[in-house]
């Protein structure tokens, strides 16, 4: 451990702590920079984080500088503020200031800390600055305004760091560097858009987020990205009812500061147009005292089968296995939702509770056995999420079957093929926790309002239970009795924010 | 340029012996003259700490531009390290500077030989000799020399019967004043931009390829044969206490004998102006020095004259002896023009990575070139002093520095001449208007 005196006030940190970290514990807050980025190795250009330490002659960047016992260090002295002031007057002095039509205002570490740190008063006119190429489509995903750039060079690490794909370098020198792609290159690796998140300034804006809405009219929930069985904790930023993008919130346990640009997409199927928003009885929309109605019929004597799926939360599915009763069990389609993995955060497994499923008690079976299952059940079939008569075998055995219930949130194939479909939420619209590839229960809020008539999925089931009026009163209550049955040493309700492992993890 | 000029001045020859020389560059005039003795001395029983115990002891000074005693940067390698690497910087391009390319030019196996016993000293078995782009002629000719010395086993392995193995590369720059820092430098060696990195780690911890490397400036690794041969006294005979032994000044500007010139330290400017220099060319009055190369505060021509030439009195004269690259300037230039060639110089040379720099020296380029064209105020006299104390001391390397210290110093010793040329005041100047044609 190190004890050192950071403006005034004695704090112990551990040895090999940079001065950065020490300053913002001691600080409550982060010193001004642009470079620094807690994933990416460290580039000290962007010249911001300069403190005083006693003895030293210069200021020095505290983002470079490890502490030492005894160290003396003020960031907020005369010297260190009028550092600061000048080394932002000139990030600004050429960058465009079209604050008004750029995406980052609002979250922009120029605007912010020129707010917080800067000068008041350009000395520059705008005849006099340096112009660069602007709006420049460099991938898929992500387009480029060279001269909004500070040149911190996070993304251009990221590209080197992080995907190890290089595609963004910088180009020239002097007041003529600038971020590009080489000659016949694009920026198209699957996790692009992290440049956008780490760009602290406008320069690498996201195509699918540019011009849909001014940041400070987002309000942000804390979610998990459902994409895939790794899942990353992400802030699903929504205005009005509508999900605009996902971010990648910090975990260093999980995905450190990134997520892929295909879990990005994900919120797209929160609005898709073939969205279950009402009961269906046989494909007619009704309401929900006559599909309560249609249920008794279907359902009178219990379940003979209940299908859940790898899609559905972890309290869901405890209360899918109270629904079943003692009734046959699947866990949906095996094999079912996968996709090609890599090494940084996708899993193969593009399902977020596979884990979680498994915990819960429901195994699953390839499409045949699955089958085999459905024309065995000698009463109703209940199937909850996920979109197992999308293989042919399954359908065919639910073809002509009158006594088939659905809970879930898209009209798909098993949608279609049951009798009553009933409209659940996605994960943007309840909470719930998945349990990713690491056996780690993570939570996830609700973001906006169920379209419709959709309701949350563990209400539904509740009325599903064979005895209704000892339902959960509450998702509290329900997730007591989750931790109950699965004997797990860890208050569901309250996660920790890097979530818990729950156990036998791989 | 005539080397000859450097005849019969007095004074010590450690340096400049086959300046001039016919074939001085070739390996049997050195052998002839006493050259490789030193290598044979410390080959021949001396111990890689000896060597370095000895050049500390004879207070060699980095004659890049930092002055940083070259024994102790050899002294940080750590103990024990398995693999060092050696490199001379001869990428020299300070505006004002060329000694190195007269010692390589002249006198190539001298540097040679400092090289090897340099490497020796910090146990390093590969050597670069890392030399300006621009001096084709020069890479040549090392490289000749350089295989002179394996044909002689002089380079090799199991050097003089030694046991020592060195190896050498003559590696040709790509053409960039950043490079000749010596962070820049390894980088670009290594194939990367080359620009510098943060310190911590130093070079001499963690350099090129990771593992300790020292880097030396010509001048430096030319003086220790030298030293070995004649031991530390007989180099601290010459000079000052703090600036020992003698150093190379690379004249420029309209002085009678402008060249290259060997002075013990210390010597007083006025003497090496009036006596070696032969003072101003016919007709030219002496205005102004700058004595180390561009990157140093300007000194008027009354304040020069008070100096001595060495590390300490020009220090107390609030400029720098540098690298020794001296811009004689005379009564009839424009300093406002010159600015504008050096911040031309800056703007264009930075590398770009440290905000300050990077936009720095752009700004003090236009409005500098704002000045000039009769449109300036003054407030943008107060602005050069602004951007000028938001680039100094914070940046990586001190490339910003390097554009400020002429800046100020010009602005504070020549401010009339700024002054004059601000819009109501100034009859448009009749000056040149450089540089034409400048690339933007």
């Amino acid at each position: 451990m190190a004890k050192l005196t950071i403006d005034g006030g004695a704090i112990e940190v551990a040895d090999g702590t940079s001065l950065f970290d020490a300053c913002r514990l001691a600080r409550g807050e982060a010193l001004p920079h642009f470079c620094y980025h807690p994933d990416l190795s460290i580039a000290g250009v962007c010249r911001l984080c300069q403190v005083e330490v006693e003895g030293m002659p210069k200021l020095t960047i505290a983002c470079n500088t490890a502490v030492r016992d005894g160290m003396v260090v003020h960031t907020r002295s005369e010297k260190v503020r009028k550092a600061s002031q000048q080394i932002l007057e000139m990030h600004l002095i050429n960058h465009p200031v079209d604050c008004p039509i750029c995406d980052q205002a609002g979250e922009c570490g120029l605007q912010n800390q020129y707010m917080a740190y800067g000068l008041y008063d350009s000395q520059v006119t705008q005849g006099d600055k340096v112009h660069k190429t602007k709006a420049q489509v460099i991938g898929p995903e992500v387009i480029l305004d060279k001269e909004r750039c500070v040149l911190c060079s996070r993304c251009v690490r990221f590209c080197n760091e992080v995907t190890k794909t290089g595609e963004l370098g910088i180009f020239n020198r002097g007041d003529r560097a600038e971020i590009g792609v080489a000659p016949g290159q694009q920026l198209d690796n699957a996790y692009s858009v992290n440049t956008v998140d780490i760009c602290p300034v406008g320069a690498l804006t996201s195509r699918d987020f540019r011009f849909q809405k001014r940041v400070w009219m987002l309000k942000s929930a804390d979610g998990v990205c459902a994409g895939c069985a790794t899942g990353c904790n992400v802030r699903i930023d929504h205005e009005a009812g509508r999900v605009y993008r996902l971010k990648p919130r910090r975990n260093a346990q999980v995905n450190g500061s990134w997520m892929c640009d295909e879990g990005r997409h994900t919120y797209k199927a929160v609005h898709a147009d073939d969205r279950l928003v009402e009961p269906m009885w046989r494909g007619q929309a009704v309401t929900w005292a006559d599909a309560k109605v249609r249920l008794a019929e279907v359902a009178a004597g219990g379940f003979a089968l209940v299908v859940g799926s790898a899609h559905q939360a972890l309290e869901e599915l405890c209360l899918l296995k109270q629904v079943a009763a003692g009734a046959a069990l699947s866990g949906g389609l095996a094999g079912s939702d996968m996709g090609v993995g890599d090494d940084i955060l996708r899993s193969a497994d593009r399902t977020p509770n596979r884990r979680g499923l498994a915990l819960a008690g429901f195994a699953e079976h390839g499409a045949i056995e699955l089958a085999a299952l459905i024309r065995a059940a000698k009463g109703a079939i209940l199937v909850h999420g996920g979109d197992p008569a999308a293989a042919p075998e399954v359908a065919a055995a639910l073809a002509g079957r009158q006594d088939v219930v659905y809970v879930g949130t898209h009209r798909r194939a098993t949608a279609q093929a049951a009798a009553l479909a009933l409209p659940g939420a996605t994960w943007a619209e309840k909470a719930g926790i998945f349990v990713n590839r690491q056996g780690r229960a993570q939570a996830f809020a609700q973001a906006v309002a169920r379209p419709g008539q959709a309701r949350e999925d563990w209400r539904v089931l509740a009325e599903l239970l064979p005895a209704p009026a000892a339902a959960p009163g509450s998702l509290k209550v329900l997730r007591e009795a989750v931790r109950a049955q699965l004997a797990l040493d860890v208050d569901l309700d309250r996660l920790p924010a890097d979530g818990a492992l729950t156990g036998g993890e791989a | 340029m005539n080397p000859n000029d450097v005849a019969g001045q007095a004074g010590p020859k450690i340096l400049s012996a086959r300046f001039g020389r016919k074939d001085g560059h070739r390996l049997p005039v050195y052998e002839q003259e006493g050259g490789y003795t030193a290598l044979r001395k410390v080959l021949g029983g001396m111990q890689p700490d000896e060597v370095t115990a000895l050049v500390k002891e004879s207070g060699l000074r980095g004659r890049g531009g930092a002055g940083f005693p070259t024994g102790t940067k050899w002294g940080f390698v750590p103990k024990g390290a398995e693999q060092v690497y050696f490199f001379v910087n001869a990428d020299e391009s300070e505006p004002g500077t060329f000694k190195d390319r007269f010692l390589l030019d002249y006198d190539p196996h001298q540097t040679i030989e400092g090289t090897i016993i340099s490497c020796f000293a910090v146990r390093a078995n590969l050597g670069f000799i890392y030399i300006r782009g621009e001096f084709g002629w020069l890479i040549d000719r090392v490289q000749k020399a350089v295989d002179e010395c394996y044909a002689a086993g002089y380079l090799g392995k199991n050097i003089l019967g030694s046991g020592y193995d060195l190896e050498m590369i003559v590696h040709k720059g790509a053409g960039a004043y950043i490079c000749g820092e010596e962070t820049g430098l390894i980088n670009s060696v290594e194939g990367r931009k080359g620009q510098p990195s943060i310190k911590p780690p130093f070079p001499a911890v963690s350099g090129f390829l990771k593992k300790p490397t020292i880097v030396n400036n010509v001048e430096s690794v030319a003086s220790v044969p030298w030293i070995i041969n004649n031991g530390a006294a007989a180099y601290r005979a010459y000079g000052t206490e703090k600036s020992p032994g003698s150093k190379l000044f690379s004249v420029s500007g309209p002085v009678k004998r402008p060249g290259v010139y060997e002075i013990p330290l210390g010597m007083p400017f006025r003497t090496f102006f009036e006596d070696i220099l032969g003072g101003m060319a016919d007709g030219e009055e002496l205005k102004a020095v700058i004595v180390g190369g561009s990157s140093v505060p300007v000194l008027p021509a009354d304040e020069i004259m008070a100096c001595n030439l060495d590390y300490e009195s020009l220090g107390s004269a609030g400029t720098m002896l540098g690298s020794g690259g001296m811009i004689v300037i005379p009564k009839r230039c424009d300093m406002v023009e010159l600015i504008q060639v050096l911040m031309h110089f800056y703007w264009d040379e930075s590398c770009g990575q440290c905000t300050p720099c990077r936009e720095g020296t752009g700004w003090l380029h236009r409005l500098v070139k704002k000045l000039r064209r009769g449109e300036g105020t003054a407030e943008d006299l107060e602005r050069l002093e602004h951007v000028c104390a938001g680039m100094a001391g914070l940046t990586i390397c001190p490339l910003s520095d390097a554009a400020v210290m002429p800046m100020r110093s010009f602005l504070d010793k020549f401010r009339g001449e700024f002054e004059a040329l601000i819009q109501d005041q100034a009859p448009v100047a009749a000056s040149s208007r450089w540089p034409r044609g400048e690339r933007e």
